[in-house]
């Protein structure tokens, strides 16, 4: 699991490569910690390299966009392979995230 | 006058099955009682057993400790270490026997599985004034203390045996002791309630109330503080005396305004009493139900009897009210035909959501109301059926039907042998067949998991099962029921596989009449049934052929069929994968690969296949993480049965008990602000999986989870 994380006129993007199971969730967590600071403006999660999503996972989704909605920022989900997509949906996260 | 005499008869008829059906059941509960009572005495006299002669045979060595105080510690440490069901004991000695130890008495005992010492010397508890250390000194012999609750080693019910040790010189030196826990004993009470309210109680020699299983706020306290509660005292008096005095015996108490059965024995050495008490209306219950229809069918049958007659005797002075009388007639006896139709089964398919078991059944009785029967109702996973036929026909073979069908579902409803079932129902029939009506009767009990079927023919046509090679049961030549009194049946067995069917018919079928009176016959039935169909489909091709075939002749007997088709498919294992992880997050990956082998294997799609592997990964993350006590190692065990349909995973751990599917759901409509990061791991489990199921099972976590395919 790769956390690629990149700044461009005050949006961070970050790139999810790989499959971000339990231990690979907690490997990523002191970057996402990073990310939570960066959540008053926007974040921009590219998912086009995600191959798999545990709760372990969504959890670190959740935690983004809690903070967000706390400083009054934005975290846009950004292309989505279908099976993930499916996660979502049973989890009742296509609600709660912008889906690009 | 006639219907005098009838009433009467019907009335004695059906008080003297009652008598005998309610001697039966009392017996039976007086059985089922004295039989527990038994089981708890021997269970209690095993333990008592072990705890005397841990004790006894450490008495020589504790004689021989004596002179060597150091080492007397070892005499209880070896008595607990070598009793499992042991689980304390001291070596107390006289004070001031030893000049080194004026008060000594340690106590060693098991605690969360290691074996550690205390001592008892001490000035809040003051052992030498406690009962277990003076009473065998006093009595000089073994001793089995009054039971009492240990609250520092929780909440355990236990007792004490105590010997008194004396030296070589003859002086009393010491109280040798071994205590055992009761908590064992409690559960197996509990667990075998004989009636949904019976109740267990268990007193002490001194009164004390040990285990109950009804009056749980008393277990602390004595049975006189029970018996000041009780409406009937004088009875419950007396039931407390014979018990604290070790009779057996039984003894009705009225209390609450119910009638309640007490069967009470002593149970162990120590002098303890153990009473079940069972509510009368439990004991009866099935009975007073079998009444109530048999009432209805008793008055419908008068009702009929006294139409019959007043027709009959209007007929000769009032042939102008002729067809009035006859149309009252025919309206009274189709009501009787829709009651003897409400008794059994009539709605097809009767289990519409059980894809095992595919049943159709029809009669069709020669007159309004008919001798033929059916039933079958299904209980404990196993389809219990009879079918039947009544000698003769009519008013009177109906009411026979009826106590044949009533006495069919009492009895059934606690048996698991068609022999015992059709045994007994002979027995009640016989006792009270004063017409010489008698009934042959086919029964069985079809186990729909396995399609094992016991089954029992009392004179009944041979049913024909469907199946490839087509064949007539084999059933041993038993007497009809009704006939012979105390007869004993012979029970038969055999397996029905997948898809065969088997046919049940009363005579009236293949015994059917066209106009030259020659009948419808074996082999004409025989080319119906050889095409493959439903159950329903069955039976609307006989019906059929029998129409067409008898044309417009009368039908001459109560025509009955009865078709069960077994559909369970019994799935046969393919394969079996295994795969063991430490309790160390690290090893996930290990899992998806694991999951990955299994989903090629089966050609599961990628989509199917990340499921599985969530769902897996969610379940294992959590006994993983939570199992176990952190920094120290357990395992996972993670177990895959691949079947042609489905694939089960079992997830095995020996950790602390956990429940996952206890959880509450979490709420995934909530918003952002409301939504808990956590919760979504056994949710997901519960998504993806078609069944999630937990059980604890010999110290071990299993969790069950299966998917189709």
């Amino acid at each position: 699991m790769e956390l690629i994380i990149s700044k461009e006129n005050n949006v961070v993007t970050a790139a999810l490569v790989g499959r971000l199971d339990t231990p690979a969730s907690q490997e990523i967590a002191d970057q996402v910690n990073d990310l939570c600071a960066e959540a008053g403006g926007t974040i921009i999660l590219d998912c086009k390299e995600l191959s798999y999503i545990s709760s372990s996972g969504l959890r670190i989704f959740l935690t983004l966009r809690k903070a967000a909605a706390e400083k009054g920022g934005k975290v846009i989900v950004r292309s989505i392979s279908n099976d993930i997509r499916t996660v979502f949906m049973m989890t009742g996260f296509l609600n709660l995230f912008e889906i690009e | 006058m006639l219907i005098l005499v009838a009433a009467l008869t019907l009335e004695a008829t059906s008080l003297l099955q009652n008598f005998f059906s309610r001697r039966g059941l009392m017996e039976e509960a007086r059985m089922r009682a004295e039989s527990q009572l038994e089981a708890t005495r021997l269970q209690l006299m095993d333990a008592t057993n072990q705890a005397e002669s841990a004790v006894r045979n450490s008495i020589w060595i504790a004689n021989w400790c004596l002179s060597y105080p150091d080492s007397l510690q070892s005499v209880p440490y070896r008595i607990v270490e070598n009793n499992p069901t042991v689980v304390g004991s001291t070596l107390a000695l006289v004070p001031d026997y030893s000049r080194r130890h004026p008060l000594y008495a340690p106590y060693v005992y098991r605690d969360a599985g290691r074996i550690v010492t205390k001592t008892l010397a001490t000035e809040e508890y003051d052992y030498p004034s406690q009962s277990w250390f003076t009473k065998p000194l006093e009595l000089g012999r073994g001793v089995w203390a009054e039971p009492y609750v240990d609250i520092g080693g929780g909440d355990v019910l236990m007792t004490t045996y105590s010997v008194p040790i004396t030296d070589s010189e003859g002086n009393q030196a010491a109280v040798l002791t071994a205590d055992i826990s009761l908590s064992w004993l409690a559960q197996l009470i509990g667990n075998s309630q004989l009636y949904p309210n019976s109740r267990e109680l268990l007193i002490s020699r001194g009164g004390q109330i040990l285990i109950s299983t009804a009056y749980g706020q008393y277990v602390r306290t004595t049975i006189d503080e029970v018996a000041k509660e009780i409406d009937d005292r004088p009875s419950f008096a007396r039931l407390v005396a014979e018990m604290r005095s070790n009779q057996s015996g039984s003894i009705q108490i009225k209390d609450d305004g119910k009638v309640h059965q007490v069967f009470y024995a002593p149970v162990a050495v120590t002098g303890w009493s153990m009473a079940i008490v069972i509510p009368d209306n439990e004991i009866y219950g099935a009975l007073r139900r079998a009444r109530i229809i048999e009432r209805i069918f008793q008055l419908l049958g008068l009702g009929m009897l006294v139409l019959i007659l007043r027709i009959t005797a209007k007929n000769q002075s009032k042939y102008r009210a002729i067809n009035e009388k006859k149309e009252r007639m025919e309206s009274e006896l189709q009501i009787g035909r829709n009651i003897q139709m409400s008794m059994i089964p009539n709605t097809f398919p009767p289990y519409p959501e059980r894809k095992d078991i595919d049943i159709a059944a029809c009669l069709i009785p020669a007159k309004e109301v008919g001798g033929d029967l059916y039933d079958f109702y299904i209980r404990d996973e196993k389809l219990f059926f009879c079918i039947g036929d009544v000698s003769g026909k009519g008013v009177p073979a109906s009411l026979v039907m009826a106590v044949t069908r009533s006495l069919f579902r009492t009895v059934s409803a606690h048996e698991y042998s068609p022999q015992r079932i059709l045994t007994t129902m002979n027995d009640s029939m016989t006792d009270m067949n004063d017409n010489n009506m008698f009934v042959t009767c086919f029964c069985g009990i079809l186990d729909l998991a396995t399609g094992h079927l016991r089954y029992c023919n009392a004179g009944h046509n041979p049913p024909i099962v469907l199946s490839e090679n087509e064949h007539i049961l084999e059933v041993a030549p038993n007497y009809p029921l009704g006939v012979v009194p105390k007869v004993s049946f012979r029970e038969q067995e055999t397996d029905l596989e997948y898809g065969e069917s088997i046919f049940l018919y009363t005579d009236g079928l293949n015994e059917a009449e066209n106009s030259e009176h020659e009948q419808f016959t074996l082999e004409r039935m025989e080319t119906v049934l050889l095409q493959r169909r439903d159950a329903q489909a069955y039976i609307d091709a006989m019906k059929k052929a029998v129409t067409d075939f008898v044309g417009g002749a009368p039908q001459s007997d109560d025509l009955t069929i009865l078709v069960i088709r077994y559909l369970n498919e019994k799935q046969s294992d393919m394969a079996e994968r295994h795969l063991i992880l430490h309790n160390d997050i690290r090893q996930i990956p290990q899992l998806a690969e694991f999951v990955e082998t299994i989903a090629v294997e089966m050609k599961l799609d990628q989509a199917l296949s990340m499921s599985l592997n969530l769902a897996l990964e969610e379940a294992v993350t959590n006994v993983i993480m939570y199992a176990y006590p952190e920094n120290t190692d357990g395992l996972v065990d993670i177990e895959a049965i691949l079947r042609e349909k489905s694939l089960e995973f079992n997830i095995i751990d020996s950790g602390k008990p956990f429940d996952p599917t206890a959880a509450p759901e979490a709420d995934v409509t909530l918003d952002v602000e409301h939504r808990p990061i956590g919760g979504l791991g056994i949710f997901l489990v519960n998504k993806i999986m078609d069944s999630v199921k937990y059980m604890r099972k010999d110290g071990k976590n299993i969790l069950t989870m299966t998917k189709k395919i």
